[in-house]
């Protein structure tokens, strides 16, 4: 089945032509998309889903694939940059992920959007169809720079979704922030691409033909040369020459950079705050982007890197420290909200947060599996809150809801099932993928590297938090008597918005199963299909991106060890056991038929998690109080000096023009005078010179 | 003179300084010029007679008592037709328009 | 025993200077051609002393046809000035200067 990689580019461009036809036909002749461009975006991403699912076929053989697709700059005695695509286990299992939830959110949009009568269908799905090209084209990407203006491009199409409904005063200044913050983190990384590509002179993160370098496996040589073995590449001695640091520190500086961006697409402290604000845009916008892919991509990118990152300790420690204090911080903010969706994007950052101590802690495959476990029960509860939503006539407010649980039993179970899911109870996907990315912070951090102990704790206690916000949100939500006529009488969804919530429903409750770590430890079975599937081919030059070569690296040159003396089934107890405690204590306190506001007892704790604990209002005081300033005295000094300078030379050239006129005083005798005069002046001149005297 | 005489204000004649300063570089130029002496003319030469056919062109018949010139029949005839060109010029300066012209 | 061409020389860059102090100075606008016509009279002594420096006519033929322009000149010259008149009543060449900055 060679013939799938010859449709690889295929992949991100169908959705591409649905952008254009939405965008084109949707424009000069909308008549001929009777659903606003839905029927394309649909389509499309329906054959993005088939052909990933026979590149995932194909990779399960054992036959990867990376390609040249277009080399745009060919640099003369320099490096070139191209656009490449790059099929492993790792982008194959990424691209059915993403086409998948495009796929469903496109048909769930068919009920949220069209059967509610909102206008501007085409521009709607035009920004759909232009997010899932950037998205599976920045999935196969095959350099980091390719990576860079693909993840830019979904930032913009988060834009562009988020302020669709832009007369509203809400989703523009949402839209705004969005993208500010995360261009901020992006700062970051686009220094840290060009910082890779002078370092290195290459942006690849894998090689596979002869003098072709990749940069992971070069910083790999590199930290070889400085321990002693085998030399350093040419190209990065010379450039560390310049830069005057140890490969260590310069590598660790550029893996900083590059994850300023992840930080802010994946919402990480301290660039999460625009994530709760992204849910002004359309529920299924929410649960595509800002839930399953978009925010994916930067915890997808430090995957894709390992190679590199696995080299860096003092990176991946830090990158386990903001991963488990962010998972706490947001758990906890996750606890006081009244609407669904903010509920659900605290969740979000929090579970994101799991992932990014995942990496840190070395447990790639944990990582990995917590990426895609979430992408399914996150948009599923998104589109469950999305249903509920259009029963709810756009009311969000919980405390508005109750009892909805008999009215909508497709939404109800389908969202429980989610719940379970991202409470982490067995044998639900979250429990399974959560706990394994405990686990390897556990034994790594009680092994060679305690500070992996930190994020493990603040791990363990946001599940606590996890289970109660959790089922906090599903008790208001569905049990209870209904508080408001609305919930009494709640408007009926579509086979549109349940197809999707049923598919996402029976993921949710299975897909754990790939890779059931625990089960597999103690019976000794093979069921860990997900380690297999990342482990990377022996022998071959894709072995550089397989998780046993990263575990090699984990351990040589991050110090990586080890200690699994605890087993497994001690921490899987206790982490499940504070889910079920968080869960328990939601139980008691909300799944009643009157429930009351407990979280007002906390008092001015609840102000303070109420208000994010004024995150937003410190960032807005940097760009006011800082920012601002700075950029008053710049425009100052550009007005006052660069532009007095030319003003200056302008002026001195017209007052010395108005001065000199005045000879021309119309006295003909004046004119002979001057005339006379000169050829004086010139006779003695050339008297001089010429030796006449 | 219905207007009572004036006499010259002298700081009219301050211009005139110039005049002077070129008469001093060109008296200097001239002395210091080292010119040979003069070769005149011959003791019975008709200067008059040259002057007569060089401007006629004729100064190959001139004959003997012809000093050396060149002929200058071409100029002879331009500076007849200019100074029929400046007969007319300056009779249509003077030409009075019946309209008054840009008289103010 | 002749006057040697220097002298000459002096007496025609005097002339010419009268002339250029005399049109440097003068304000009455025909007092300001004769002081042109003593310029164009200098170059004629110049021309013939030339004329017996070399023992060549041609400098006493070139110095008739400067007298011949000169009074070409002068017709033009006094049209201007009766033109001049007639627009500002007045011969003073200090009282016409309209064309200015």
């Amino acid at each position: 089945m060679a013939g799938a990689f010859d449709f690889t580019a295929a992949v991100p461009l169908l959705p591409f032509a649905a952008f254009l036809i939405a965008l084109i036909v949707g424009h000069f002749a909308p008549r001929l998309l009777p659903k606003g461009g839905a029927i394309p975006g649909i389509l499309a991403t329906a054959g993005s889903l088939l052909i990933s699912a026979w590149l995932a076929l194909t990779v399960s053989q054992g036959d990867y694939h990376t390609e040249t697709i277009y080399t745009w700059v060919v640099g003369q005695n320099t490096f070139d940059l191209h656009f490449g695509v790059l099929v492993d286990p790792l982008s194959a299992m990424m691209l059915v992920i993403v086409s998948l939830v495009a796929f469903l959110v496109h048909v769930f949009s068919l009920g949220y959007m069209n059967d509610e009568g909102e206008t501007g269908l085409p521009r709607y799905y035009a920004g759909l169809g232009l997010f899932t090209f950037s998205m599976l084209a920045f999935v196969v990407a095959d350099n980091l720079l390719m990576a860079f203006m693909f993840f830019e491009l979904v930032g913009l199409c988060s834009y562009l979704l988020i302020g669709f409904h832009f007369r509203e005063a809400g989703p523009p200044s949402a839209a705004k922030k969005a993208f500010l913050v995360t261009r901020f983190g992006d700062y970051f990384f686009l220094i840290g691409v060009v910082g890779v590509l002078a370092t290195f002179g290459t942006s690849r993160f894998l090689a596979v033909s002869e003098g072709v370098e990749s940069f992971p496996h070069l910083a790999e040589q590199a930290l070889l040369a400085a321990q002693g073995e085998g030399a350093t590449p040419e190209h990065v001695a010379g450039f560390l020459d310049v830069v005057g640091f140890e490969p260590q520190t310069w590598f660790a500086i550029l893996g900083l950079l590059i994850l300023g961006g992840v930080i802010g697409k994946s919402a990480q402290f301290p660039l999460h705050t625009w994530l709760p604000d992204a849910m002004e845009g359309p529920t299924p916008v929410s649960a595509l982007i800002h839930a399953a892919t978009m925010v994916a991509a930067g915890v997808y990118l430090v995957a894709r890197m390992y190679g590199f990152y696995a080299l860096l300790p003092t990176v991946l420690a830090i990158i386990a420290l903001v991963g488990g204090f962010t998972a706490l911080f947001a758990a906890t903010m996750g606890v006081v909200k009244d609407e669904l969706k903010q509920v659900l994007a605290y969740s979000t950052i929090s579970q994101y947060g799991y992932m990014m101590l995942g990496l840190g802690a070395g447990g790639y495959i944990a990582a990995t599996f917590h990426l895609m476990t979430h992408a399914f029960f996150k948009a599923l509860l998104f589109l469950g809150a999305g249903s509920v939503i259009i029963a709810m006539h756009h009311n969000e407010d919980m405390w508005d809801m109750g009892g909805l649980k008999e009215k909508m039993p497709v939404t109800y179970y389908t969202f429980l099932s989610g719940s379970l899911a991202l409470a982490g109870i067995v044998p639900f996907a979250g429990f399974w993928s959560k706990d394994e990315v405990l686990y390897e912070a556990l034994i790594y951090g009680s092994g060679e590297s305690p500070i992996l102990l930190a994020g493990y704790a603040m791990g363990l206690l946001a599940v606590f938090f996890t289970g109660f916000y959790t089922f906090r949100m599903v008790f208001l939500t569905f049990h209870g008597d209904a508080r408001t006529d609305t919930a009494e009488d709640p408007h009926g969804v579509g086979w549109n918005v349940k197809f999707p919530l049923v598919v996402l429903g029976v993921l949710a409750a299975t897909v754990g199963l790939i890779n059931m770590t625990p089960v597999a430890k103690l019976t000794g079975a093979h069921i860990e299909y997900l380690k297999d599937w990342l482990a990377g081919p022996q022998g071959s030059a894709f072995a550089n991106i397989g998780y046993e070569h990263y575990h090699h690296l984990l351990v040589d040159f991050a110090g990586y060890g080890a200690d699994e003396s605890l087993g497994v089934l001690v921490p899987a107890a206790v982490s499940l056991g504070l889910a079920l405690a968080g869960a328990g204590l939601a139980w008691r306190l909300y799944s009643v038929p009157e429930p009351v506001e407990h979280t007002e007892k906390l008092g001015s704790i609840k102000t303070v998690l109420y208000n994010n604990y004024y995150q937003d209002e410190y960032q807005v005081w940097l760009a006011e109080g800082v920012t601002l300033p700075l950029a008053r005295a710049a425009d100052t000094f550009d007005q006052g000096i660069i532009d007095g300078v030319v003003n200056g030379v302008s002026s001195v050239s017209l007052f010395a023009g108005g001065r000199i006129k005045r000879i021309q005083d119309g006295l003909v005798t004046h004119y002979a005078a001057l005339l006379t005069l000169s050829l004086v002046a010139l006779l003695v001149a050339f008297g001089l010179l010429g030796g006449w005297f | 003179m219905t207007t009572r005489p004036r006499l010259r204000d002298p700081a009219t004649f301050v211009p005139g300084i110039v005049a002077v300063a070129l008469f001093v570089v060109l008296s200097a130029v001239f002395l210091n010029a080292g010119f040979g002496s003069a070769v005149g003319f011959g003791g019975d030469v008709n200067i008059t007679a040259t002057i007569g056919y060089a401007l006629m062109g004729l100064l190959d018949v001139a004959g003997d008592s012809a000093v050396a010139s060149e002929g200058f029949l071409a100029a002879f005839i331009i500076v007849a037709f200019l100074l029929d060109a400046a007969l007319e010029g300056s009779v249509l300066l003077a030409t009075r328009d019946t309209e008054g012209g840009d008289g103010e | 025993m002749a006057v040697a061409v220097e002298y000459y020389l002096l007496l025609s860059a005097a002339v010419f200077c009268t002339g250029v102090f005399g049109v440097l100075t003068r304000e009455n606008a025909l007092m300001f051609l004769i002081s042109v016509e003593l310029m164009l009279n200098s170059a004629n002594i110049n021309l013939v002393a030339f004329s017996h420096f070399y023992g060549n006519a041609t400098g006493q033929v070139f110095s008739l046809f400067v007298i011949a322009l000169a009074a070409a000149e002068v017709a033009v010259g006094l049209g201007i000035i009766l033109v001049l008149y007639r627009n500002f009543d007045d011969v003073d060449v200090t009282n016409a200067t309209t064309m200015r900055w």
